[in-house]
């Protein structure tokens, strides 16, 4: 007790805060516990010049499409346990497999995968930025395509 | 005590008056049977005597009310705007403070590092890269193109349908140009 009185108060000070950012690496490696993953499904086709209310916050993201017209088929959320596999219903006979692979920098990685009945379409790993998104698009669907906003907020 | 020495060591405090009555009577029994000491005495009187006489003499000469009027002037003197902030220059590069601000300063600097740590979403020196980014990518022998927009920092993995039996049966090919 006497050593630590003898130490003056700023070396104190600054020994603590130099513990806390050292130690501060650990629980920064340390993943969350689920994922909470949100897919919109959303049709865009070049008929009508429709903008689905539903989509309003998505605006300037689809407005980057170059379709006229945008509608909301369905929107998903669903908590993935973490490194665990989730599967959401795609209109079309398609199923999405989402599964979160790690968590850096405030940046989830997200294993994708798209398929069509038995065949795959697309494998992809994204790395998103925590309650960001990434849209999946392309795949045909009644005269438009389908445009999927894929996007995750760890829990 | 009645050595000549210590005797004349101790004649100017008794000019002064600054003895004890024990001493002063020990000093004037030794100085009046010494002749020596007696002769010392009596210089060091005159000298006593001139200087009172000169500095009572310069005294009556020196005004001192201009003096104190230098003094009020300068105390009601309206500092200039600048001499506090020398006061405080010099307050804060004192010695102690230094020590205090070099550890202040680190903790600063660390802290402004672990601030994406504790803050998460903040980045310093500018907005963080909100892309998100593909690590792989297996569009099973499909064209796929990728894009970035920069406005709402999306990124899109667009497939194209160029195979047979990708589209849905009947549709129409909405695929055939680019989608961006």
């Amino acid at each position: 007790m006497k050593l630590v009185k003898k130490i003056p108060i700023p070396v104190l000070l600054f020994s603590l805060f130099l513990g806390s950012f050292l130690g501060r690496g650990e629980a920064a490696e340390k993943n969350p516990q689920s994922v909470q993953v949100t897919i919109r499904t959303i049709l865009a086709e070049n008929k009508g010049d429709e903008f689905d209310p539903k989509l309003k916050g998505m605006e300037g993201q689809l407005k980057s499409l170059k379709y006229r017209s945008f509608r909301s088929l369905k929107d998903e959320s669903k908590t993935v346990a973490w490194q665990g596999t989730q599967a959401f219903e795609i209109p079309g006979g398609r199923t999405l497999t989402v599964a979160p692979q790690d968590f850096q920098d405030n940046r989830i990685a997200l294993k994708v995968r798209l398929t069509q009945g038995d065949k795959p379409v697309v494998d992809t790993t994204v790395k998103i930025p925590n309650k960001g998104n990434f849209i999946l698009g392309g795949p045909a669907h009644e005269g438009g395509v389908l445009v999927l906003s894929i996007s995750g907020a760890v829990q | 005590m009645n050595d000549c020495a210590d005797i004349q060591e101790l004649l100017g405090r008794w000019l002064d008056g600054e003895l004890g009555p024990s001493e002063s009577q020990a000093v004037r029994s030794h100085v009046d049977s010494c002749h020596e000491c007696g002769e010392v005495r009596r210089r060091l009187g005159k000298l006593q005597l001139t200087l009172h006489s000169e500095l009572a003499n310069e005294a009556a000469r020196i005004e001192f009310m201009p003096f104190w009027r230098e003094v009020q002037r300068r105390i009601n003197l309206k500092r200039p705007w600048y001499a506090d902030l020398i006061d405080l220059v010099r307050d804060q590069v004192t010695a102690p403070r230094i020590a205090w601000s070099v550890p202040i300063a680190i903790v600063l600097v660390l802290a402004a590092l672990s601030l994406d740590f504790y803050l998460p979403g903040w980045r310093f020196g500018g907005p963080r890269n909100n892309f998100a980014s593909v690590v792989s990518i297996d569009a099973y022998g499909r064209d796929v193109a990728l894009l970035r927009e920069d406005e709402t920092k999306t990124t899109v993995i667009w497939l194209y349908q160029n195979q047979e039996g990708d589209n849905e049966a009947g549709e129409e090919n909405s695929n055939s140009g680019p989608a961006f």
